[in-house]
C-alpha cells in the first residue's frame, strides 16, 4: 500500500483553503492548512510535507520568505507551488529566483491545481 | 459621615465664585467621562459580540458554499443536499446581515478561483435569489448603494441587467458612475466601450487608466473603430479615443486625428501630435510645418518632441531655424535630432571643425 503524500497549504482566505482542502483530501493527500507564513514554516519542520502549495502575500511571514526558509535553511527540495495575483509578476520572478518549483494565477481553477500536484509528485 | 457632608456643603458655600464654579466643572467633567467610558465599554462588548455572532455565521456559510459545491452532479442541475443548503440560504438572505455575510463568503471564493468553481459559485448567486436584492440596490436613492449594487453584479458577471445599469451611467455621483464604466467594460470587453456614445460629464484620467488596465487583461481582437469617439463633443471621451488608437495602433484612424489638430481644446491637439508621432503618419508633419508659427508653444513642444522619432533628411533647414528657439524644450529636442542625424547619417549632416574665419554660433554646423 502507498503511503499518503502530505501536503502542505498556506493560505490565508479561509474558503479556498477548505475548498482545496476538501478537494485534495478526496484525492487521497493528506493537508496541513497554514494560515500565515510563520505556521507553514513551522509545519514544514515538523511535518515535512511532499508538497508545498503558498501564497505570495500572507500575513506575519510571507510566501517568499517560506521559500526561502525551506530552500536555504532547512535546504530541502520539496516542490513548492506559489499562488499569486494579479500585479504581482515580479513577486513570482522573486519566487523562482528563490527555488519555487511552479506558479498559478489567481483565480485559478482547482482542478488544474490538482493536476499539477499530481505532476510534480510524480 | 453626616459631619463630612455637612462639612463639604459649607466649604462649597463658604467658597469663593471662582472656586465653586471650578468644582461644578470638575464634578462636571467626572461625571462626563465616567459615562464615556462605560460607553466606551458597552459599545466595545457589543462590537465583539457582533463580530463573534459575524465570524459564527461566516463560518457557517463557508461550510455551507463548500458543502454546495462539492454536492452537485453532472446528472442533475440541483441535487438534494444542494436544495436544502440553496433554501437556507434563501431564507437567511432575507435578513440584512446576514446577505451581507453571505455575498461576502462568496465572493471570497469566487475571486480566487476560476473554471466550473467559479460558475457554480455564480450559479448559487442566482439560486439564492441573491441577484434580486443585487438588482433591488440599482433603484436606490442613496448613491452609494447603488454604486455598491453595480460592483456586486459585475463581481458576479450578472450580464442581463446592463440596461439598468446603463442608465446610471450620467448619475450625479462620478463614483456611481465609475461602477457603471467598469461593469460594463469588465463585462462586455470593448463592446462595453459603447457607454462613451451616452457619457456626458468627463472621463477623469484615473477613470481612463483604470478601463485600459481592463481592456488589457483581454484577447479580443474585434476591437472597436474609434472614428465616432474622435468627433465626441465630450472632450474626455477625445483623449480617451486617442489613447485607444494610439495602444491599439488603430491607423484607420489617422484621418479623423489629423482633423483633431484644429481642435478647440488644446489638450486634444497636443496629445492628437503625440499619437499621429506614434502611428508613423508622416503627411502631417508638413502639414503642421507649415503654419507651426501660429500653433500655441505646447504644441510646438509636442510637435518637436514628435519630430524625434519622425525626421527625414529632408528636415534639416527646417529644423535649422529652431536651432537656437527660445524655449528650452524646443532646442533640447533640435539638438537631439541633430545628433541622432550625425551618428546615422554623417554624409547628410556634417560638422566644420576647421573654419577660415571664426563662424558665428549660427554658422557652426552647416547640411550639405
Amino acid at each position: 500500500m502507498s503511503e499518503v503524500k502530505k501536503v502542505l497549504l498556506a493560505e490565508d482566505n479561509s474558503v479556498l483553503s477548505l475548498l482545496l482542502k476538501f478537494k485534495l483530501e478526496k484525492e487521497g493527500y493528506q493537508l496541513f492548512i497554514a494560515v500565515n507564513g510563520k505556521e507553514a514554516i513551522e509545519i514544514v519542520e515538523a511535518h515535512s510535507p511532499d508538497i508545498i502549495l503558498t501564497d505570495i502575500m500572507m500575513p506575519f511571514v510571507s510566501g517568499l520568505e517560506v521559500i526561502s526558509h525551506v530552500r536555504y535553511k532547512l535546504e530541502i527540495q520539496t516542490p513548492i507551488i506559489v499562488f499569486s495575483s494579479a500585479g504581482q509578476e515580479e513577486m513570482v520572478i522573486k519566487a523562482f529566483n528563490l527555488g519555487a518549483t511552479d506558479f498559478m494565477s489567481k483565480p485559478f481553477s482547482p482542478n488544474e491545481l490538482s493536476i499539477r500536484i499530481k505532476r510534480l509528485m510524480r | 459621615m453626616a459631619n463630612i457632608y455637612q462639612y463639604c456643603i459649607d466649604y462649597f458655600n463658604d467658597a469663593p465664585i471662582i472656586i465653586q464654579l471650578s468644582w461644578v466643572l470638575s464634578a462636571l467633567f467626572a461625571v462626563t467621562l465616567i459615562s464615556l467610558i462605560f460607553y466606551l465599554k458597552f459599545l466595545r462588548s457589543t462590537l465583539r459580540t457582533k463580530e463573534r455572532i459575524q465570524n459564527v455565521y461566516l463560518k457557517k456559510y463557508e461550510s455551507d458554499l463548500i458543502e454546495y459545491l462539492y454536492s452537485g452532479n453532472e446528472d442533475e442541475e440541483m441535487t438534494k443536499e444542494q436544495g436544502i443548503i440553496v433554501n437556507y440560504l434563501h431564507k437567511c438572505a432575507q435578513n440584512r446581515l446576514k446577505r451581507k455575510l453571505i455575498i461576502t463568503t462568496l465572493l471570497k471564493l469566487r475571486n480566487e478561483v476560476s473554471g466550473e468553481t467559479a460558475d457554480a459559485i455564480k450559479r448559487l448567486y442566482y439560486q439564492t435569489g441573491l441577484i434580486d436584492y443585487g438588482t433591488l440596490k440599482l433603484r436606490s436613492k442613496k448613491w452609494e448603494i447603488v454604486a455598491r449594487g453595480i460592483k456586486e453584479l459585475a463581481q458576479f458577471d450578472v450580464t442581463e441587467v446592463h440596461y439598468n445599469v446603463i442608465a446610471q451611467i450620467n448619475h450625479p455621483k462620478k463614483e456611481v458612475r465609475r461602477e457603471v464604466q467598469m461593469y460594463l467594460v469588465k463585462l462586455f470587453h470593448f463592446k462595453g466601450l459603447d457607454f462613451l456614445d451616452l457619457l456626458k460629464s468627463q472621463l477623469s484620467e484615473w477613470d481612463q487608466i483604470q478601463l485600459l488596465e481592463i481592456l488589457q487583461n483581454f484577447d479580443d481582437q474585434n476591437l472597436p473603430s474609434t472614428t465616432k469617439w474622435l468627433r465626441s463633443k465630450n472632450t474626455s471621451v477625445v483623449l480617451f479615443a486617442l489613447k485607444i488608437a494610439k495602444i491599439y495602433n488603430q491607423y484607420d484612424a489617422k484621418d479623423e486625428i489629423i482633423k483633431l489638430l484644429e481642435h478647440p481644446d488644446l489638450n486634444v491637439r497636443i496629445d492628437a501630435i503625440a499619437v499621429l508621432g506614434d502611428l508613423g503618419v508622416f503627411e502631417m508633419v508638413d502639414l503642421l510645418k507649415n503654419n507651426l508659427n501660429e500653433k500655441d508653444i505646447d504644441e510646438q513642444i509636442a510637435f518637436f518632441k514628435m519630430m524625434e522619432n519622425m525626421y527625414t533628411p529632408s528636415d534639416v533647414d527646417f529644423l535649422f531655424e529652431y536651432m537656437n528657439h527660445e524655449n528650452f524644450d524646443i532646442k533640447v529636442s533640435v539638438n537631439k535630432i541633430f545628433k541622432e542625424m550625425n551618428i546615422q547619417d554623417a554624409s547628410k549632416f556634417q560638422i566644420n571643425t576647421a573654419p577660415e574665419s571664426p563662424p558665428s554660433s549660427t554658422n557652426l554646423i552647416q547640411a550639405s
